[in-house]
């Protein structure tokens, strides 16, 4: 265990979560114990991941969490977490343990409703992003709560739970979960074992049948729940980068400092902390809910001024065009006609954008096409664009 | 963000870098004379480019090399310059820049321009393709899919048409090289080639196949011509081979899937 003085809790990235702090500035609070709930589903709320004394608690304008920070006090508490039998019961305890923010649903991303139905659950054991620790070392000798977890998913979906693993021996028992339990191999190359090409090939999201994402260590995580009653004091993360000394893979708690993970290995310079892999990390300050790696990146140099004359004469033709390569296929996994796929973002056109799968992905999954094409082409941009044009254009 | 570098620009010269060869090879035999009708059409493209830069603000492409080498080997001879100019000017112009560049046109503009040269001004001999420039494409496209700027089904489809017609007895002898050379120079072009694996497969063998065909049914036309109306044809009907395949695809998808 590597835990770090300070912890914060956040919202998954993406809009601020409205939320209803449960705790005062200065109130003790217990490893687990509720700290905050959302404003529009009150059942649902973040816990605290480490006893200790609440720093401060920042809001941004219209209840909008910006982040709930704490200050470790050595031997506190855990709250226990009621459990109970049946499916209802499950999803209770997980909303009110703060496990509802380790889940994502696609599409349009973010924490799924708490009243909804998945048609499928994906568990990804595989994690192909550049300095991406195994998930499977995070699961060593906790296999009996990764196959208790399962059991407590399956009960939450009518549909299969898929667990993406790399090569090697299987995670499941045959015919877990009444058969609806399927493991499913996935390569070894970025983008293989992301979650939304896994989703794209397994079964596609659509906007009527949702498909929830879980990372295989909160699976296990959910069976300790489920058997203990206590939330997970800590998950495996690798921090590594060209910033950093040397790479560590650490146990630390959930919303760990960025800079007390790397403060004894940094290199001398200037350096950004990213929470998530280089290529789709966000610069941040505690590690998100749902991340596994922190990159200690070079801190990129703000970009010389154009003069005037070049600025103007380059400026219209952006966004750069996007010239088919095979570069391009295998940053879209291979999985779809990519060059139809990057014009169906580029010009907005949701309904072939649509056929082609986009409600299968998310800002990750086309981290990699954005990082080849040399950062011009702003592919997560439009695609969450997109997505929240489609949202809408439902929603009315 | 850490930047990858399959933008316009590096694939611009990885496209020259595998024409490299071909150049080589055709400078070797060709003189100075091949030479300066290089030097003379990259100078109207540069001209054009840069009007378009100023009035459009549209940003200039490298890839004016790889066409002026396209236009330079495969345009008919002693047009004299004025013929060849406008050729070329129409070529860029019509064929890629209004349509905002590279990386934005639909018919590659070396095409467009040999056609028009072609066949507006049909007194002029198409030359003759040297040899060791035939063999130089080999290497060319080699590069060119290794470094996977250049679609490799389109030259595999090509390649197998060409040697089933072989095979089937067609003399194909005298339209080979000039087809090889335009192949790599002008039908496997990474923007106007078809896009999916499928459409590309299908590129190839259309291009292949209309070798074949004007080969064996057009009489007193020459190698360079064949090759040249080939491609047009085949680029033009490439979005209609890419929209099927994506059909296609979507219809396997909906099988396997339900619903979309």
């Amino acid at each position: 265990m590597d835990v770090t003085e300070e912890a914060g809790i956040t919202g998954p990235p993406g809009e601020p979560l409205r939320v209803v702090p449960l705790v005062e500035e200065g109130a003790m609070v217990a490893q687990g114990a509720p700290v905050a709930r959302l404003r529009d589903h009150p059942e649902t709320c973040l816990v605290a991941p480490m006893p200790g004394r609440v720093a401060h608690v920042r809001l941004l304008a219209g209840h909008r969490l910006s982040e709930i920070v704490l200050f470790r006090e050595a031997g506190g508490d855990r709250k226990v977490h009621d459990g109970g039998a049946g499916a209802g019961a499950i999803r209770a305890l997980m909303q009110g343990a703060g496990f509802w923010p380790l889940l994502r649903k696609r599409p349009f991303g973010g924490m799924p409703p708490p009243g909804e139905t998945p048609a499928a659950i994906v568990v990804m054991a595989a994690d192909t992003r550049p300095l991406a620790a195994d998930p499977r070392q995070a699961l060593e000798g906790r296999e009996e709560d990764f196959g208790r977890g399962l059991e407590a998913l399956v009960g939450l979906t009518e549909g299969p739970v898929f667990v993406c693993h790399e090569p090697g021996p299987s995670l499941i028992e045959k015919g877990a979960g009444g058969g609806r339990v399927k493991a499913v191999l996935c390569g070894r190359r970025h983008p293989q074992g992301l979650a939304g090409w896994r989703i794209h090939d397994l079964f596609p999201a659509r906007i009527e049948a949702p498909v929830w994402e879980v990372h295989a260590e909160d699976v296990a995580g959910l069976g300790e729940l489920l058997e203990t009653g206590l939330v997970p004091e800590s998950r495996l993360v690798h921090v590594a980068g060209p910033s950093l000394r040397e790479s560590r893979l650490v146990r630390t708690q959930p919303g760990a400092d960025l800079r007390g993970l790397t403060q004894h290995v940094a290199l001398p310079g200037a350096h950004m902390l990213l929470s998530g892999s280089p290529l789709d990390g966000r610069p941040a300050h505690w590690l998100a809910p749902r991340d596994r790696q922190v990159s200690a990146m070079p801190r990129p140099r703000p970009p010389a001024k154009q003069h005037w004359i070049k600025a103007a004469l380059t400026r219209s033709g952006l966004p750069a065009p996007v010239i088919p390569t095979a570069a391009l296929t295998q940053a879209f996994g291979a999985a779809l006609p990519a060059t139809a796929m990057v014009r169906a973002l580029t010009a907005g056109d949701e309904e072939a954008a649509m056929s082609l799968g986009v409600l299968s992905l998310l800002e990750d999954d086309l981290a990699l096409a954005d990082y080849i094409l040399g950062g011009e082409a702003h592919l997560r941009g439009l695609l969450r664009g997109m997505l929240e044009r489609i949202e809408t254009e439902l929603a009315a | 963000m850490t930047r990858g570098l399959w933008d316009r620009e590096t694939v611009a010269l990885m496209l020259i870098a595998a024409y490299l060869p071909l150049a080589a090879m055709w400078l070797r035999y060709g003189g100075v004379a091949a030479a300066l009708d290089f030097v003379a059409i990259l100078l109207v493209l540069a001209g054009w480019q840069l009007v378009f830069l100023l009035v459009r603000a549209q940003a200039p492409s490298l890839s004016a090399i790889a066409s002026a080498l396209a236009i330079a080997m495969l345009m008919p001879e002693e047009l004299g310059p004025l013929r060849v100019i406008l050729g070329v000017s129409f070529g860029t112009v019509m064929g890629e820049l209004v349509f905002g560049g590279w990386g934005r046109n639909v018919v590659h503009p070396a095409t467009i321009a040999l056609a028009f040269l072609g066949f507006g001004f049909p007194g002029f001999d198409w030359p003759d393709i040297l040899l060791p420039a035939a063999w130089a494409a080999i290497p060319a496209g080699l590069i060119g899919v290794v470094a996977g700027i250049m679609p490799w089904p389109v030259i595999a489809g090509a390649v197998l048409i060409g040697a089933g017609g072989v095979a089937l007895g067609f003399d194909l002898n005298a339209v080979l090289p000039a087809a090889a050379l335009v192949l790599v120079l002008l039908v496997a072009d990474p923007v106007t080639s078809a896009a999916t694996t499928l459409g590309r497969w299908l590129n190839g063998l259309l291009y292949g196949f209309l070798v074949i065909l004007f080969a064996t049914g057009w009489n007193g036309a020459a190698p360079v011509q064949i090759a040249v109306s080939a491609a047009l044809l085949a680029t033009l009907a490439a979005p209609v081979l890419d929209e099927a395949a994506i059909a296609l695809w979507r219809a396997n998808r909906r099988r396997r899937h339900g619903k979309p």
